[in-house]
């Protein structure tokens, strides 16, 4: 499993560093978007515009969603495209089984794309002058926020190895994630609170928020429902691939396109 | 061992609330170093039976074996087995050949220091080393599809699946392809090959299964089934004109002639009667009628259509 980790990093960086332009032009674009937005509110609210650390934690929700977004693409449209090309059947051929393959490989896509969002990162806090806190306590919402976010995109997958084409879902997906993470729902309470804990990666981007742009230490309870909330995701999104790839191979559609 | 035996394969599919019958009842078994060659027309059930070999496609009815394990309920069935399905679609096209050797090596269970040996040593016996670093897009129809071969090997696997191995390929090619079919056999792995191109299977498999509507109408050793089919019809030509006397006596045993030097005979039993006739005219050569490949599928196809009917 470590070799193929490596030999998926391998291959993911071989094919990222032949053709950067794609992910160069990622980058900007999702930059350029976040920061046109900023210069609009400000616009908006003329010389008094003072956001403090409301503008952090927007920034944290949209550079998370561009993480997310980056990893819901990593099985769908590696499915899609790998169907097109002819590859796709090789990866069911493993003796890994296709559910360890497509998990090594996110891995090794997510390592790469967190280089990516860094970058997306420090780019909008070099652009906006907004200052964030980066306390190493940050890796246990974050890897909360990789497991909720592979379970969405198991279950986008099952979908794709069904269906094909799933590249409008995948957008209406994306509006729906950029609402979730961007929406300070630890201001809601109540039964709206409850709902909040079982909505995907929600609880794990407040944590994140309250961490890096409100400065405030790592609060345990928050961070069990955070991670209760990834592991029924990531087992979700598992089981809902297993069930396609057995429903593909009962009706021979495992390599079309 | 057997490197694979199938046993009555079935499948079914639905489409538009119809049910299809893609197979019906399919069996075949490959032993180490034997090529088989699957054919049968278009929609006869072919990449069906082949992708329910591989694990691709569940089968509704039936058990598969490679070396003796079922890949459908023992992935490591799949270390035995290598594939080419889709003509030269095995292949990541970006990466070079050493690349995509390494990358399907370790997927298929090698570390990557033994894909990149194991990689290094076919690119070498595929006359593929002076292009190992060139990406595959760059590389001709026929490079590429000896680096599908070299994929599907890098593992060692003792069964290979081909499908239309040679479909869209050149005169050179092919020819390649050919060779590189017959050492691999040499080497001990069992190949099932599909192809439309009769005259490749007739060279290289020691034995034909043909399908139809998802049945197998026959499966013998490809010499005795070309035998079978071939009868015992025989060709002499004369190197002189026969004389109208000698004409004579072959036109009472109810032999053909033709512009007095080509005799075709159609049983066994009249060859020597017809050599003491021709007694003293030289000949110029004595052929038994061999049938081809082609004819004979034509033939047994047609047969299987009409008990169909």
């Amino acid at each position: 499993m470590v070799e193929l980790f490596f030999a998926e990093l391998k291959r993911t960086w071989i094919l990222q560093r032949r053709y950067p332009i794609e992910v160069i032009g990622i980058v900007i674009v999702t930059v350029s978007i976040f920061y046109g937005l900023f210069l609009s509110a400000r616009y908006v609210a003329g010389a008094n515009f003072q956001l403090g650390d409301r503008l952090d934690s927007i920034i944290i929700g949209y550079v998370l969603w561009s993480l997310v977004v980056f990893i819901l693409g990593n099985i769908a449209n590696l499915l899609q495209y790998e169907a097109q090309t002819g590859t796709l059947e090789q990866l069911f051929l493993s003796q890994f089984g296709a559910v360890r393959v497509f998990l090594i490989r996110a891995l090794a896509s997510v390592t790469l794309q967190l280089i990516f969002v860094l970058t997306i990162l420090l780019s909008i806090l070099l652009l906006t002058g907004s200052r964030l806190d980066f306390p190493p306590a940050l890796l246990l919402p974050l890897i909360t926020v990789l497991m909720g976010a592979n379970g969405i995109a198991f279950a986008i997958g099952a979908l794709a190895l069904l269906f094909k084409q799933v590249s409008q879902l995948q957008v209406i997906f994306q509006f729906g994630l950029l609402f979730l993470l961007a929406t300070p729902i630890e201001t809601w309470t109540g039964f709206a609170q409850v709902i909040a804990n079982l909505l995907p990666i929600a609880p794990s981007a407040s944590i994140l928020r309250a961490l890096m742009a409100r400065g405030e230490s790592l609060n345990f309870t928050h961070l069990t429902i955070a991670f209760v909330n990834g592991v029924v995701y990531f087992a979700i999104g598992l089981g809902l691939f297993r069930l396609a790839e057995r429903q593909a191979k009962s009706r021979g559609i495992l390599g079309g396109y | 061992m057997k490197a694979l035996e199938a046993y009555k394969l079935k499948k079914n599919f639905s489409r538009n609330k119809q049910v299809i019958t893609a197979v019906k009842d399919v069996s075949l078994t490959i032993y180490p170093g034997e090529i088989l060659a699957f054919l049968g027309p278009n929609g006869a059930g072919k990449t069906t039976s082949i992708k329910m070999i591989a694990g691709l496609i569940q089968p509704d009815a039936g058990s598969v074996r490679i070396m003796g394990k079922d890949p459908h309920r023992n992935a490591s069935a799949l270390q035995n087995l290598g594939a080419v399905l889709e003509g030269n679609r095995n292949l990541y096209w970006r990466l070079t050949p050493e690349e995509n050797l390494e990358y399907f090596g370790v997927l298929k269970g090698l570390t990557r220091r033994e894909a990149r040996l194991a990689g290094r040593d076919l690119l070498a016996r595929f006359d593929l080393l002076a292009k190992r670093r060139t990406p595959v897009q760059q590389l001709s129809r026929g490079m590429q599809q000896k680096l599908a071969f070299a994929v599907a090997l890098v593992h060692r696997p003792q069964l290979l699946l081909l499908d239309e191995p040679t479909l869209g390929l050149d005169v050179e090619a092919t020819e390649d392809v050919k060779i590189l079919v017959r050492e691999i056999a040499a080497a001990g792995c069992a190949i099932l090959l599909t192809t439309h191109q009769l005259q490749i299977a007739e060279i290289l498999s020691d034995r034909i299964a043909i399908i139809q509507k998802g049945g197998i109408l026959a499966e013998a050793p490809t010499q005795k089934l070309i035998q079978q089919f071939s009868g015992t019809a025989y060709k002499i030509e004369m190197e002189t004109a026969l004389d109208e006397s000698k004409i004579l006596e072959l036109e009472i045993l109810g032999i053909q002639i033709e512009a007095q030097k080509v005799i075709y005979i159609d049983r066994l039993e009249l060859l020597y009667k017809v050599f003491t006739i021709l007694q003293p005219f030289p000949i110029q050569s004595v052929v038994k009628e061999q049938a081809n490949l082609t004819e004979i599928f034509l033939q047994i196809v047609k047969q299987g259509k009409k008990s169909d009917g």
